[in-house]
């Protein structure tokens, strides 16, 4: 039997304000197993970001289930979706969103602390993973973005996730500050076996992954 | 997630710091308010109460907030003295005061005008530091009459003052220096030790004299009664004199209440701008934590993002609220601390009292201030949408 991590069965999303509704996502039926590095393609305006921010539970559905670890999560509350995505969950953005006032250390620290426990060794481990134990003093102002990259992707694994899902994580980095990220994400990937979700229009990004999803207008086209 | 609140704060140090200024001044405001309305009607009572009687009788229309109004008569001494409780004589003495108002020290003052022969009951115990106690003239009449011929030789023409130690020191006025009374001539003949019940004493007929009157009125009688009444007994001896005279009689011991009440409307005065001062305040917090919330829209959403429930947001926020909060009463306390200190120096006459459990009070009304304030924007914080806040700011 297949070790499926995350699926969703007839996911819609409609997005309404006011009497203003945009349809966005179709019956979007996907599987995604356990230690998989799967990559989302689509052109631009076609979904993909909602797609995943409703994975990552951050946004609801407008109808069709999510089911991650074999736990629907259509039903469950804010708190329980908050506690789901602090356990299970770490989101790496195209914009890093790091915590300018904190430096790198407390950015990592905070986010550890809110899912309740802070294991200087884990932090560590973190930052040695993405390889900045030796700016761990520094504020995100006072870092390359590639470094800020880095921090963010630490933040994202220093709890040891089951998933992470990272919304066009090169879209902001030139061409070599790309590669040593997606080097570092297919390494976290087969050294930890976190599972990964990677969002990207760059075919060159997408082919580090075991598997590409095409969306097109909300819809899957080809998995 | 104090880390975040304190990076917080500390990332907009000048916002903060008038956001605390702005707690520590109200809370000042309201405890030099408090102090200064309390503390001043408590020292007056409490020099009410040094004197050596235990019940005080004025007329019913006797304001005692402008110490003038009804006035009794000194031949009433006589009904009270007659008064019985059982078979004992009960009433030893009855002391009238004829009260007079000048201005000394920058302030308007109470004068009570007694009987040399009186004025043991007011001292107790306290001694007359320098000069000495004034004589009388032996009635109004005769009193009016000197002061209205200066040109006879034989005149007393100015009128004699014992005033207390304090208002000596405020005023700067020694015996010997002369002032005025209206039209008279008044003259500092003694110092008394602070504590008694008026801050300036004259001869009560001469003080009648120097107000025009000829007639032996008083606008109080401190009633000494005999040793071995009881309280319930004395309270008795009140209502008795009410009855017969018609007056209204309180206990000494009472007095603090009885000057309460009459001033009620300052007191409400003083909590209703105490009120306003603490609401405009936590305004300020609230508009401040407000912005501070608008301002951070984006790091909630992070922090969202990272699994952050709602309650660690609005706890959060309310941290930020509570630290302003805390150190600004602790800067307030200070502060007003610092203002007594200018208040009873600079205008001595006046007492600022700082009770415990009134810093306590104005530590509590901060922290609860504190956390209402930061429910609205706390509140409005998680309204918004994190995935809108990140994907469009
Ligand atoms: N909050 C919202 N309200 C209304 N419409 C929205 C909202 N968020 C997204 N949309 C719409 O949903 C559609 C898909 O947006 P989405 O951000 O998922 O696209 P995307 O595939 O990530 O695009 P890109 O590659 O440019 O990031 C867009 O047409 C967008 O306008
Ligand atoms: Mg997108």
């Amino acid at each position: 039997m297949e070790d499926v991590l995350l699926k969703t069965e007839k996911l819609c999303k409609t997005f309404r304000q006011g009497r203003l509704e945009t349809p966005v996502l179709f019956d979007i039926d996907m599987k995604i197993k356990r230690g998989e590095f799967v990559a989302i393609m689509g052109s631009s305006g076609c979904g993909k970001s909602t797609l995943m921010h409703i994975l990552g539970l951050m946004l609801k559905s407008s109808s069709g289930r999510v089911i991650i670890d074999g736990l629907d999560t259509s039903a469950l509350d804010d708190n329980r979706r908050a506690r789901l995505r602090r356990d299970k969950i770490g989101f790496v953005f195209q914009r890093f969103n790091l915590l300018p006032t904190l430096n790198a250390y407390q950015n990592i620290a905070v986010a550890e602390r809110i899912r309740g426990h802070c294991i200087d060794g884990q932090i560590w481990r973190a930052l040695e993973a993405v390889q900045m134990t030796d700016k761990k003093q520094y504020k995100p102002g006072q870092l390359s973005i590639g470094q800020q990259q880095r921090i963010a992707i630490a933040r994202a694994i220093s709890h040891q996730p089951e998933i992470i899902m990272a919304d066009e994580p090169t879209g902001n980095l030139d061409s070599s500050n790309s590669e040593r990220i997606l080097n570092l994400f297919s390494q976290i990937h087969r050294q930890q076996g976190i599972t990964i979700v990677m969002i990207t229009h760059s075919l060159t990004a997408a082919q580090w992954a075991d598997r590409i999803i095409q969306i097109k207008d909300g819809r899957i086209v080809d998995h | 997630m104090l880390i975040l609140a304190l990076s917080n704060l500390t990332h907009r140090k000048v916002r903060t710091c008038l956001s605390i200024l702005a707690v520590a001044i109200s809370i000042t405001l309201l405890l030099v308010l408090v102090g200064l309305s309390h503390g001043t009607l408590n020292e007056i009572s409490q020099r009410m109460q040094s004197v050596e009687a235990e019940i005080i009788v004025r007329d019913r229309h006797f304001d005692l907030g402008s110490m003038s109004g009804g006035k009794l008569w000194e031949k009433e001494i006589e009904q009270i003295l007659q008064l019985k409780i059982g078979t004992n004589p009960t009433v030893e003495r009855v002391i009238p005061v004829f009260l007079g108002r000048m201005k000394l020290g920058g302030l308007s003052q109470n004068v009570f005008g007694v009987h040399p022969e009186d004025f043991s009951y007011f001292a107790g115990n306290r001694r007359i530091l320098e000069g000495y106690l004034f004589t009388d003239i032996e009635s109004p009449a005769q009193a009016l009459a000197r002061l209205e011929s200066p040109n006879n030789p034989q005149t007393i023409n100015y009128l004699p003052l014992l005033i207390d130690k304090r208002l000596s020191n405020a005023a700067r006025l020694n015996v010997g220096d002369t002032t005025t009374f209206g039209d008279t001539m008044a003259q500092i003949t003694g110092i008394v030790e602070t504590g008694v019940a008026g801050r300036v004493f004259a001869p009560i007929n001469m003080l009648r004299a120097a107000n025009g009157i000829s007639a032996k009125t008083a606008h109080l009688f401190f009633v000494k009664a005999g040793n071995n009444l009881n309280t319930d007994q004395l309270q008795q001896l009140c209502d008795e004199i009410e009855t017969k005279t018609r007056r209204s009689a309180n206990l000494v011991a009472n007095y603090g209440q009885v000057l309460e009440q009459n001033f009620q409307n300052l007191t409400i005065f003083v909590g209703l701008v105490s009120v306003i001062a603490l609401v405009i305040c936590f305004l300020f917090i609230l508009v401040t934590m407000h912005t501070i919330v608008l301002e951070r829209s984006k790091e909630i959403a992070i922090i969202q993002s990272l699994g952050a429930a709602r309650s660690m947001i609005m706890i959060q926020t309310i941290q930020e609220a509570l630290i302003i909060c805390i150190l600004g009463c602790i800067i307030g306390i200070v502060m007003s601390f610092g203002a007594k200190w200018l208040i009873e120096t600079y205008q001595p006459l006046m007492t600022v009292e700082m009770r415990l459990h009134w810093l306590l009070l104005a530590v509590l009304i901060g922290v609860v201030g504190g956390v209402l304030s930061a429910l609205v924007p706390g509140y409005m914080a998680l309204r918004r949408d994190p995935v809108e806040v990140l994907s469009f700011e």
